[in-house]
């Protein structure tokens, strides 16, 4: 099946609600486009998240292998917390994470700074990004990506941590969420500057998994509507992934008002929404709900078995979609990263384009 | 103070999180001739699984979890000390650790808190636990529960090097492994040779209880 419009006029199809060919898809493939690079041989993860040019060409190449709807420009969840100095443990082809957390006692929080964005991996996402925009624009829809200032926070102090000083020292940890809001801040205003369309927030303790409503509406939620807004008011449109099992739907959706969220499906755990229910739940009459395909299927399932995965949602979405009278507002994506592990199958990701382009057809 | 008020201490200190509050209850109860096992099992090990329950009716969150984990430690630490030697031998005893790679631990802390509140003597190795040091562990003390966890993808491989080489020790046999995290499944479980994988930590104690 040949698409009849562009990547560009299908997404906006979508995000306004307008009749399109068939559903947009973006499996989220960021650091597995590394492997695209170097004459197909690749790059090491270390390389890839240290080089603006490796970063963007990452992106640049999985377009025109891929042929995706999107580019969002994941790098990993420990760029800001390395960059307030906490110790970042950066293997050869492993995602980095932090290793040495930065906050050992409650005074800790105080001494937190707003680093300079200009250095610093922040640097490389921000230079990354702006390359891969420019390059994409007019192509796909183009997103640069950011972590909310809780998951900063959480990255920086060690999660456990910092759970429990909100009970013990809550107002040490609002100080310090007033430094990564602060941090979130600059970013934003610097990724406005890129080019990119959007900024895709990771929200990721909004999940009734870890914290309820009253926890999430005191450490996150105030710092994440100013951020929101500071998203808009500097030009690029609102998207929110949470790839967690039991989301804050009503918040995240229905208060925060992204034009994109991208979600997870747990299917083993009680409670987490399928693709049908958050669209017959009404999330998806004002926003593009992307999701839900397992990311494990990308490294350990088969191209046939993705393919009917891929298959069996399209249905399931359209269907769904029909019946709310709504058009393509649902795309067909990973429900979190796709792993960038060295042995994720291309050819899994492949397949979830293809079918979508051939099943996602609307009427 | 009678033994009722005693556990009754113990047990709303562990579901409020007040560590002060579970330390003096912990003294009063040896101060009071109480045996250590009972204070455990009555006081601490109640307040937990209320604890335990109330989480997974979404009544309590994270936060609140694991206040009351370190409750349940700091009461733990005190009393632990009082068991007598024949009664500890008598656990059954369990090795848990984030596997290779990986730092993210806080899935694993609580389950092994309520390993320990559903009466396992547990060997926490910690996080990016080397391979071998997990199968060395299992056979040299003994464990009958090897629990492996991790949130990352590349990371899982290391579960099935760790069943590989308990198969390869000839330890196997004498072992249920149950692994948990994100990224994994009952199909990946299956896969490696894992007996067991579950989404939370009550319901694992539960599948352990039968198992072993």
């Amino acid at each position: 099946m040949t698409d009849s419009m562009t990547h560009v006029e299908r997404v906006m199809a979508a995000l306004t609600n307008e009749k399109a060919d068939r559903l947009p898809t973006y499996p989220i493939a960021c650091g597995v486009n590394r492997k695209l690079l170097n004459g197909g041989k690749g790059v090491s993860y270390r390389d890839w998240c240290h080089d603006p040019k490796l970063f963007a060409q990452a992106f640049i190449e999985g377009q025109k292998y891929f042929d995706f709807d999107f580019a969002i420009g994941l790098m990993d969840l420990s760029v800001m917390a390395g960059d307030l100095g906490a110790h970042v443990r950066m293997d050869e082809q492993n995602t980095p994470f932090v290793d040495v957390p930065l906050i050992n006692s409650p005074e800790d929080y105080e001494k937190l700074e707003v680093p300079d964005i200009r250095k610093g991996r922040s640097g490389v996402l921000l230079e990354g990004t702006k390359i891969f925009s420019q390059a994409l624009a007019g192509q796909v829809i183009t997103a640069g990506f950011i972590e909310g200032p809780l998951l900063a926070l959480s990255q920086t102090a060690g999660a456990e941590r910092m759970f429990m000083d909100m009970f013990t020292n809550p107002s040490a940890v609002h100080k310090a969420l007033e430094v990564t809001s602060a941090y979130d801040a600059e970013m934003v205003k610097a990724f406005g500057e890129t080019g990119c369309n959007g900024l895709c927030w990771d929200y990721l303790w909004a999940n009734y998994s870890c914290l309820g409503d009253v926890e999430y509406g005191e450490f996150e939620s105030p710092y994440a509507m100013k951020l929101n807004q500071l998203t808009i008011d500097n030009g690029m449109a609102l998207a929110i992934h949470n790839c967690a099992d039991l989301p804050h739907l009503d918040t995240q959706i229905t208060k925060f008002k992204p034009a994109i969220y991208s979600m997870a499906y747990y299917p083993l755990i009680p409670g987490s929404p399928s693709a049908s229910e958050v669209i017959e739940k009404g999330y998806a009459d004002n926003c593009l709900v992307a999701g839900q395909i397992d990311p494990q299927l990308f490294v350990r399932g088969t191209v046939e078995k993705i393919s009917k995965v891929t298959s069996d949602l399209c249905h399931e979405v359209k269907t769904a979609l029909c019946k709310r009278n709504l058009n393509a507002r649902y795309c067909i994506a990973s429900g979190c990263e796709v792993p960038p592990d060295v042995n994720t199958k291309l050819e899994n990701i492949k397949a979830v384009v293809d079918v979508t382009k051939r099943e996602g057809v609307l009427n | 103070m009678s033994k009722d008020e005693i556990l009754n201490k113990l047990s709303e200190a562990v579901v409020a999180g007040k560590i002060e509050q579970a330390k003096a209850g912990a003294q009063e109860a040896l101060a009071a001739k109480m045996e250590a096992l009972t204070a455990i099992n009555e006081g601490l090990v109640k307040g937990m699984s209320i604890v335990g329950d109330k989480y997974a009716a979404r009544q309590v969150y994270l936060p609140q979890v694991l206040m009351s984990a370190h409750t349940m430690y700091a009461g733990l630490d005190i009393l632990l000390p009082a068991i007598p030697k024949a009664d500890v031998a008598n656990r059954t005893r369990c090795a848990i650790c984030v596997v290779e790679g990986d730092v993210h631990d806080i899935g694993k802390n609580i389950v092994k808190t309520m390993l320990t509140a559903g009466g396992y003597d547990c060997i926490d190795l910690g996080k990016d636990v080397p391979t071998e040091k997990v199968i060395t562990t299992a056979e040299t003390d003994k464990v009958k529960i090897v629990a492996l966890s991790t949130l990352m993808t590349p990371t899982m491989d290391a579960m099935k090097d760790i069943i590989d080489g308990l198969i390869e020790s000839g330890y196997r046999s004498k072992v249920k492994v149950c692994i948990g995290g994100p990224p994994t499944s009952p199909a990946f479980a299956k896969e490696i040779g894992a007996d067991h994988r579950d989404a939370n930590a009550q319901d694992c104690v539960a599948w352990l209880k039968t198992a072993v």
